[in-house]
């Protein structure tokens, strides 16, 4: 999946999972700050996006400190996903 | 001026009992305690598959009831755990409970889950399971005070409260009004919660279990370990104790509940709202030196260093020499029972003179800066001391137990005077709209619309979802008809700070709770939701509203089958009445359940009965509040709160005192629905012959909040002087009178 498309759905996750009812996915900026940020998302948010994330890419968020940098942003979260997708075909593939 | 009026009658425990996971009384559980016992280990339940952490400090050997099939069907090890508990309470203390008026008060969160949980798995894999839809209805919050009233009582009242993790030592605050009114002799009241798949799945997805067994105030915390199990008290007056010879353990001195309004499952970072808890016990109780804590401690990283801050900030440079402790780490959090069984173990630090440890604390945190006691418990004595417990969206109880007065009548606490108490605003929201207070009344006797449920286009339109997102549809149902309430009443944002809400429901989220069973089992446990899991435990509804309208004052949930707003309105109206909050909201909610209408089909095609499967849904809240607050702030009171009486088993006679209307043509009864029992409680009252009206708003737990609601409508526009209200269902019931101002 090319990246930007990956945002997309990141972003249509985001709203759908967080419940963040007549929020556009489009007007999330894909550089702002997520949590703490103007979307008002807290650790709890972290938390449930998390299981989402999993459950819709196959890919594994870790917890704690790991986690901070993957969820700066939904720039940040598409990177993470992407890689994690690739090594985890190279890995199927070899 | 008599001595009752200088000060407060002491309240003694002269009975307690415990059953937890290192001791199956409060002897062996507390002889395990100061030898330092752990018994948090790997569940052993149900399958922990797939979960973070596999530990628990189960309750081994909980033996249920026995009796016919179907009677052993009813018990869930959650009331088999309390009847235990209440047992040993109840005959340390010889207390009578058939001869005397006893009261009983319940805590608990989880009720019968742990047996649900089996019958949704069987429902999950065949959805048209006969027996296991019929037992589904075995086990709500209520069973555990129906189970202990059928075989204990019957008692003079019953209250199933829940406000998570304090919902123990609020039943012990509940007891305590009930006593300073004199509505009754005594009380048994306690908290129970069982161990269950929801629980343990729920705080491990939200990542707050810690995988080794907790460690309270370390620095390598990592989180709570969960527990379970029971703990009782009896309590009651000093005179009555001393009139039966009875020995106190410890006398409950003072205490303080309040709301902090802040988020469903993190506490307010500041700790202000526990701070100024701790110190309003404090002052309340008139001790002079605390000498022990028991803390909440739960362990979780946001906790503790909040507990240790809140009481430095209440307790100042005295803290150095007051040793704290938490329980926690020997016998798990055992959730709505936690505040109860903690209040024990503080009561018998005092008895004994020992301070049980904080087990597993080597490295101690110094963002925790206490006296902490590690490994085994300390020998001290203990005039007075603190058990804090702090609720899942801010609901917090602080206790102060001490050395048992000389005296029955302690001079140093204040006079409890009773307050007038009235209604100054009420909502209805039913499916054909919102209603305030005056439009309610047309909901008596009027057609009902054809329409079962509330649009839930309706309900969001009413809200600022922003901040609504975390609330499911039952929860924003009930903050709509309390916000439109307080609006009734013109409650100030000032006035919110100290305004308390309790609702009742009766199922609660059942749907949502089968829902995440069901993702559970199809998906492991790695999948659970986090952020819908604070949703399912019965005080979640309360706890939004407490956060949305910032309603600060006593907030918890009720539950009472069919009466459950009568008995959310019954327990504010004792709040207020008693001093604790100037004004509380009282009310209830109902949603339109596919399960519960699934089982009354199943059970209804066997005897039809059509009325009862005619379900709707709805949400009613009416503002009570003491008489003397309402001038001070200039509200209308729309109507006055005479009597609340209330009652178990048969109804015959339970109206024998009541008096008679003033003028019979200008007074009516609210029924809030048709029911048998009606006749035998109304013949031979002076009420018999005055006019009838009935709630028209479909069936549903939630309808006597509503009745409520129109009869205050019916008042406040003159229609009637005065309304007596009742509300019966199984083995239950209530009448409330109102009259005109």
């Amino acid at each position: 999946m090319d990246i930007s498309r990956l945002k997309s759905e990141i972003k249509a996750l985001i709203v759908d999972e967080l419940n963040l009812q007549g929020r556009d996915p489009t007007s999330i900026d894909d550089d702002a700050q997520l949590f703490g940020g103007g979307l008002g998302l807290d650790s709890l948010d972290a938390l449930q996006l998390a299981i989402g994330i999993e459950e819709r890419f196959g890919v594994r968020i870790p917890e704690g400190d790991e986690a901070r940098p993957i969820f700066g942003s939904v720039s940040a979260i598409a990177a993470h996903v992407h890689a994690s997708q690739a090594a985890l075909r190279s890995s199927t593939q070899a | 001026m008599t001595s009752a009026e200088r000060g407060q009658p002491a309240l003694w425990i002269t009975g307690a009992g415990l059953v937890t996971a290192v001791g199956a009384s409060r002897d062996a559980t507390f002889r395990a305690l100061v030898r330092g016992d752990r018994a948090i280990r790997k569940v052993s339940l149900f399958d922990t598959t797939g979960q973070r952490s596999t530990l628990a400090a189960e309750v081994r050997d909980v033996e249920l009831p026995k009796g016919s099939a179907r009677e052993a069907a009813a018990w869930s090890r959650t009331s088999a755990m309390a009847l235990a508990a209440a047992r040993e309470a109840i005959a340390e203390a010889r207390l009578d409970v058939r001869g005397r008026r006893v009261g009983l008060v319940v805590g608990a969160t989880t009720g019968g889950m742990f047996e649900t949980e089996a019958l949704l798995a069987e429902l999950y894999s065949n959805p048209d399971a006969r027996d296991a839809l019929l037992a589904m209805l075995s086990h709500p919050l209520t069973s555990t005070g129906d189970r202990l009233s059928e075989t204990l009582g019957p008692f003079a009242r019953v209250r199933t409260l829940c406000s998570a993790c304090s919902s123990g030592a609020n039943a012990l605050v509940v007891a305590a009004t009930w006593l300073l009114a004199g509505d009754v002799d005594a009380v048994v009241a306690g908290g129970a919660d069982g161990l269950c798949r929801l629980t343990f799945t729920g705080f491990n997805a939200l990542g707050a279990i810690d995988v080794e067994p907790c460690r309270p105030f370390d620095r390598r915390r990592r989180g709570l370990s969960l527990g379970e199990g029971a703990g009782f008290v009896v309590m009651e007056r000093a005179s009555a104790a001393r009139a039966r010879s009875v020995r106190p353990i410890a006398e409950l001195a003072g205490w303080a509940l309040g709301a902090e309004a802040h988020h469903i499952t993190n506490p307010e970072p500041n700790g202000d709202v526990v701070t100024n808890l701790i110190t309003r016990a404090i002052a309340r109780s008139g001790v002079e030196r605390i000498d022990y804590v028991n803390a909440h401690g739960t362990a979780t990283p946001l906790n503790d260093p909040l507990e240790a801050k809140a009481l430095r900030r209440a307790l100042g440079d005295a803290l150095d020499a007051i040793p704290v402790s938490s329980s926690k780490a020997q016998i798990g959090h055992t959730l709505g029972a936690a505040g109860a069984i903690e209040a024990v173990i503080t009561a018998m630090a005092i008895e004994r003179g020992i301070v049980p440890p904080t087990a597993g604390l080597e490295d101690p945190d110094p963002e925790c800066r206490l006296d902490h006691v590690p490994g085994i418990g300390r020998e001290t004595r203990v005039r007075a001391a603190v058990s804090s417990s702090f609720g899942f969206g801010g609901m917090d109880t602080v206790l102060v137990l001490a050395e048992p007065a000389r005296s029955e009548i302690v001079a140093e606490r204040a006079a409890s005077t009773r307050r007038a108490v009235v209604v100054t605003g009420a909502a209805a929201f039913v499916p054909a709209g919102l209603f305030a207070s005056r439009e309610a009344a047309a909901l008596l006797g009027a057609p009902v619309a054809p329409v079962a449920s509330i649009e839930t286009a309706a309900i969001d339109a009413k809200l600022d979802l922003s901040r609504a997102r975390r609330l499911d549809r039952a929860a924003r149902m009930a903050t709509v008809a309390v916000e439109h309430a307080t609006r009734d009443a013109g409650i100030s944002a000032e006035a919110s700070r100290a305004t308390g809400v309790v609702l009742g429901s009766a199922f609660g989220s059942v749907d949502a709770s089968a829902g995440f069973m069901h993702r559970y089992l199809e998906k492991g446990a790695r999948f659970a939701s986090p952020a819908e899991f604070p949703n399912l435990v019965p005080s979640s509804p309360v706890g939004h509203v407490s956060i949305y309208l910032e309603l600060r004052g006593p907030v918890f949930a009720t539950a009472d089958l069919a009466t459950s707003g009568e008995s959310a309105f019954a327990q504010a109206v004792e709040l207020v009445a008693s001093g604790e909050a100037p004004r509380v909201v009282a009310g209830a909610f109902e949603e339109r359940s596919r399960i519960v209408e699934r089982i009354l089909a199943t059970l209804f095609a066997r005897t039809p009965e059509p009325d009862e499967t005619r379900r709707a849904e709805g949400a009613a809240a009416l503002v009570v509040e003491s008489s003397e607050s309402a001038s001070s702030r200039g509200a209308r009171a729309l109507a006055r709160v005479m009597r609340v009486v209330e009652w178990r088993e048969a109804e015959a006679g339970a109206l024998r005192d009541l008096a008679a209307p003033r003028d019979a043509e200008r007074a009516c009864v609210v029924l809030v629905r048709e029911n048998g029992g009606v006749d035998a409680l109304l013949d031979g009252s002076p009420w018999s012959a005055c006019a009838r009206h009935m709630c028209e708003a479909g069936e549903h737990e939630a309808l006597g909040a509503i009745a409520l609601a129109a009869a205050v409508g019916r008042v406040a526009r003159g229609d009637a002087d005065e309304a007596l209200v009742v509300g019966l269902a199984r083995g239950r019931g209530y009448a409330i009178l109102l009259a005109a101002t």
